[in-house]
C-alpha cells in the first residue's frame, strides 16, 4: 500500500513548482498536448516532457501517445484545494525557521 | 513515487514519519531561553514571523486554550491565521492548532519542541499534524458518524420541544 505521506512527498516536489501548478490550472480547462503546453508556457518540448513527467508520477497528470502527439490530462489524483493547502503550509513554516535564524543572529547582541 | 527519505542539509532536515505529520528538525546557534522568548514574545515574534510583512498581533493569550491570531498585510492583501494552545511547557514544549482564514476547517495541529545542546545552540523539532481527508474518512468509520446521529437526535428533541 503506498502510504499517504508518499503521496504527499510526490505532491509536494510536483506542486513546488509555478509552471507545473500552471499546466494543471490549464489541464483543469480541457486536455493538450505537450506541444500546446510548451507553446502556451512558452518553453522548449524538452523542457515541458520533463514537468509532465514529474506531474505523471505524482499521479496529477495522466498521457497517451497518439501516433506522433502526447495528450495530457488530469490524473486521478484531482489538484484539491487541500493539498494547495499543505504545500503553502510546507513553505510558509520552512520559510519561518529560515526568518528565526536570521532573527536569533542579528539579535544576539541585543539582550 | 518518491520516497520518505528526509531531506537533509547542515543543519536542517525534514521529513513525514506518520501518515499526517511533517517534521522539521534544526538547530539554531542561540541558547534555548533566546528561541523560547522568541516564540512566545509578541514584541519579537513580530519582527519574524511574518514573511517580512507587517504582522498584527491581534490575539496572544499564552495559556492552555488561549487564543492567539496574527494577521499578516502584504501588497496583495491580508492574511490570519489563528488558532488556540493546546500546551505550554515553558522553554520545552509548545503545541497549538494552526488554522488559516482561507482554508477554515483545516486545522492544523503545530509542536514546537526546544532541546538544549548544551553549547548555547539549540536544536527545534516542528510536528505539523496535519487534518487530512483521509484522517476525516478514517474518523466517520471509527463512529463519528455514530455520535453525529445521537447530536442530531437530540437537536430533533429540543426542535420538537420547540414546537
Amino acid at each position: 500500500m503506498v502510504q499517504l505521506s508518499d503521496r504527499l512527498d510526490a505532491s509536494f516536489g510536483a506542486l513546488a513548482d509555478a509552471t507545473r501548478r500552471g499546466i494543471l490550472e490549464r489541464l483543469g480547462r480541457g486536455d493538450a498536448s505537450i506541444s500546446d503546453l510548451a507553446a502556451h508556457f512558452d518553453m522548449t518540448l524538452t523542457g515541458m516532457k520533463k514537468h509532465v513527467q514529474v506531474l505523471e508520477a505524482a499521479g496529477l497528470v495522466t498521457t497517451e501517445k497518439v501516433g506522433r502527439i502526447r495528450t495530457c490530462r488530469l490524473g486521478p489524483r484531482r489538484l484539491d484545494a487541500e493539498s494547495v493547502w499543505i504545500e503553502r503550509y510546507r513553505e510558509m513554516l520552512e520559510g519561518r525557521l529560515d526568518r528565526l535564524g536570521a532573527f536569533l543572529e542579528r539579535s544576539r547582541d541585543q539582550r | 513515487m518518491t520516497t520518505t527519505t528526509p531531506q537533509s542539509t547542515d543543519r536542517f532536515t525534514s521529513s513525514t514519519p506518520s501518515e499526517r505529520e511533517y517534521r522539521t528538525e534544526r538547530v539554531f546557534d542561540a541558547p534555548r531561553d533566546r528561541v523560547w522568548r522568541a516564540y512566545t514574545e509578541p514584541a519579537l515574534i513580530a519582527q519574524w514571523w511574518g514573511r517580512g510583512n507587517k504582522l498584527a498581533i491581534e490575539a496572544y493569550e499564552l495559556r492552555r486554550g488561549g487564543h492567539w491570531r496574527f494577521v499578516e498585510h502584504h501588497e496583495n492583501g491580508v492574511d490570519g491565521f489563528e488558532g488556540r494552545f493546546r500546551e505550554i511547557t515553558p522553554e520545552e514544549r509548545l503545541s497549538m492548532t494552526f488554522e488559516w482564514d482561507g482554508m477554515p476547517g483545516h486545522p492544523i495541529v503545530e509542536t514546537v519542541e526546544l532541546h538544549d545542546l548544551g553549547d548555547g545552540r539549540t536544536r527545534v523539532v516542528t510536528t505539523s499534524l496535519f487534518f487530512l481527508r483521509e484522517e476525516r474518512d478514517g474518523m466517520m468509520q471509527a463512529g463519528m458518524e455514530g455520535g453525529m446521529i445521537q447530536s442530531y437526535a437530540a437537536l430533533d428533541r429540543v426542535l420538537a420541544a420547540m414546537g
